[in-house]
């Protein structure tokens, strides 16, 4: 009897470890859950040349919050493709173009991203459209879709009587809650204007990043009436993607243009398109939209600069950019004059030629706001020092005849 | 003391300068309040939580009311000035004159304690005069500037900042004037502690007529006189205790 509990035993460890080592080395679908189910399931990756310290990987899944998420059903491998292994440590970043094992409802083909990751690829942010040689720093689909459990938003809010409208048709409650989820957050915005700027000025604040690419970084947006209105949650105004990609005029994040691009809704060509959208600044006229700029750049300081220099005779490298403004604008300007324009017969080319006519030096428009402050600053100081002056006297005369006073 | 004491009291501001007075004051703080919230850093921004999208529209429905409310007044004012007896008096009596200039060297001169007696001043002295015309300046800046923020749209962005810089620059130094200049020296002030009424009820009390306005004191005494001896040759008599410098 013990020695037939032994051999059993023995069987059993056997038949063990070779299931274990068979999944180990081959099929591992279906198992991711066997390690990322534990909270803390992470590794150390130790400080490099590139990273300048240690950092803690998590790759703990909790099932709840991934199921109730964009991608809640999908599976693993849809697009971690190459792990065919346990330990998986040498994996390619997730491709968002890949082909997704769910069919897209409305054609019953099989969904992807492609079409959005080949738009992105084409637009400034992209390899392809990116002026710049260096590609590294170009943000990846994971750079703004930050993946928020965006659907347990949705279900926190009272949609219990049009879920029970569409329950009267549609069967399964689940399919009901995921369509009703899906389309009602895109309804709504996905991101605030706080967050968008946020978001941007990641990438477009940091200095150091947009010297590297031969940007200017935005630092005139936050002293603007748009950044004031943003900071007190105001939605009704513009953030940055109502103006450099507006989905209400056909543009899109995904294909987002540098506004040199004649086809950006912020060129010069298509500013008053913009700036006269709906429910923003109905009306505008040219003058207004055309040599408008929300965030300018250079900035005050760089421009200041730049009146300094020329005032002294300095060249500046920065000035170069003012130079590189006003030549478009003279080719724009003699491209609608020569009617090489594309819409001479509707006679935008006309529009074009005026479009560029109320240009104002940007250092002239600089030192000109710089002095008005700058009056200001002195006139209040002088006439607030006299009435302090003053003031300080009366006090003192107070206080010499208290008596005259009290009489 | 206060700005009442004395056995006489005297009409300094009439019940339409009062009215002018209080919609322009309640205009300016409100202007004042709505206007700089646009200045306000993200600290004092997130005190309002949930409500500061509302409070931002809000603050930018009041502003343009009160804006409206204050160049009406401003529009009245000159229409005031212009048309009426008492608006011509006052405009008349605010006009710049070479003694201002004595005066304040005077005035200077005995706040130090260089001078026995301060100036005999007039209805209004140097320092309500600098506030009044500056009132103009002021007014015709941040309206105008106002109006082509409000019209955005057809003006080009170098007009928006230029109107925006001024905009801004004239409110503050009208607020720091308002708080240093007006509210210290002619309410906040020990001649008149804790306030000069006289916004409120329009009277002027004998002791400070005396004190800050010598020469007008001695002005409506005169006219006075003149219409007490005027009023004996008609046998008509009377005890009045009020005086109304505009008569």
């Amino acid at each position: 009897m013990k020695g037939a509990l032994t051999v059993t035993l023995k069987i059993s460890t056997l038949l063990f470890l070779y299931s274990l080592a068979a999944s180990t080395y081959a099929e591992v679908e279906g198992m991711c859950n066997m390690c990322h189910k534990y909270p803390g399931f992470g590794i150390i990756e130790k400080k490099t040349d590139e990273q300048s310290h240690d950092r803690l990987r998590l790759f703990y899944i909790n099932d709840d919050l991934f199921s109730a998420s964009y991608h809640g059903k999908i599976r693993c491998f849809s697009c971690h493709t190459d792990v065919d292994k346990i330990p998986h440590n040498d994996l390619e970043p997730v491709d968002c173009g890949t082909d997704c094992h769910i069919l897209e409802p409305s054609v019953n083909e099989q969904f992807s991203h492609k079409s959005i990751v080949d738009d992105l690829r084409k637009s400034a942010h992209g390899a392809e459209g990116s002026r710049h040689e260096d590609k590294g720093d170009l943000p990846v689909c994971k750079d703004c879709h930050t993946n928020k459990t965006y659907h347990l938003d949705v279900a926190q809010k009272d949609a219990n009587i049009s879920l029970a409208v569409c329950e009267e048709c549609h069967v399964s409650k689940g399919f009901v809650k995921y369509f009703y989820e899906h389309i009602g957050y895109r309804i709504e915005k996905r991101r605030n204007s706080k967050e968008v700027v946020a978001l941007c000025s990641t990438c477009h604040a940091d200095q150091e990043l947009m010297d590297k690419h031969d940007l200017h970084a935005v630092s005139g947006f936050s002293s603007t009436f748009h950044a004031k209105a943003i900071s007190y949650g105001d939605e009704k105004v513009a953030n940055c993607l109502n103006c450099h990609a507006p989905y209400e005029e056909g543009f899109s994040p995904h294909r987002i243009m540098s506004w040199k691009d004649n086809a950006s809704p912020v060129s010069i060509k298509n500013k008053l398109q913009t700036c006269s959208q709906s429910d923003c600044h109905k009306g505008a006229n040219n003058s207004f939209a055309t040599v408008s700029k929300i965030h300018q750049a250079p900035d005050m300081a760089e421009l200041l600069t730049i009146a300094k220099n020329r005032l002294l005779s300095i060249a500046d490298p920065a000035a170069e950019v003012i130079e590189a403004a006003e030549a478009e604008k003279e080719a724009n300007k003699a491209a609608g004059e020569d009617g090489t324009t594309d819409e001479t017969s509707d006679g935008a080319a006309e529009d074009t030629v005026e479009m560029n006519t109320p240009f104002i030096d940007p250092v002239f428009h600089a030192l000109v706001v710089y002095g008005i402050n700058l009056f200001y600053k002195v006139i209040i100081a002088l006439i607030l020092g006299f009435f302090i002056f003053h003031r300080c006297l009366d006090l003192y005369s107070t206080m010499r005849n208290p008596h005259h006073e009290e009489s | 003391m206060s700005s009442h004491n004395g056995t006489r009291q005297f009409v300094r501001l009439t019940l339409n300068q009062r009215i002018q007075h209080a919609i322009m004051f309640i205009s300016t703080i409100l202007l004042t309040i709505t206007g700089f919230m646009l200045q306000a850093d993200q600290g004092f921004i997130d005190l309002f939580g949930s409500y500061a999208e509302d409070v931002f529209e809000m603050r930018s429905l009041i502003h343009r009311i009160a804006g409206v409310a204050i160049s009406a007044v401003c529009a009245y004012h000159l229409y005031y000035i212009f048309t009426t007896e008492e608006g011509k008096s006052w405009a008349v009596d605010m006009i710049p004159r070479g003694r201002d200039g004595t005066d304040l060297v005077q005035n200077m001169k005995f706040m130090m304690g260089l001078r026995k007696d301060r100036p005999k001043l007039a209805r209004f002295f140097y320092m309500e005069k600098v506030e009044y015309w500056s009132v103009y300046i002021g007014m015709f800046l941040v309206i105008s500037t106002g109006v082509i923020m409000w019209t955005e749209w057809i003006w080009p962005v170098f007009f928006l900042d230029v109107s925006g810089a001024f905009h801004l620059g004239e409110a503050t130094l009208a607020a720091a004037a308002i708080i240093v200049g007006h509210l210290f020296s002619v309410h906040y002030s020990p001649h008149v502690y804790p306030m000069n009424r006289a916004f409120i009820d329009g009277m002027i009390g004998e002791d400070l007529m005396k004190d800050e306005h010598g020469e007008w004191y001695e002005e409506v005494l005169e006219k006075e006189k003149a219409h007490t001896e005027n009023s004996d040759r008609r046998h008509f008599s009377s005890d009045r205790r009020m005086s109304s410098p505009d008569e």
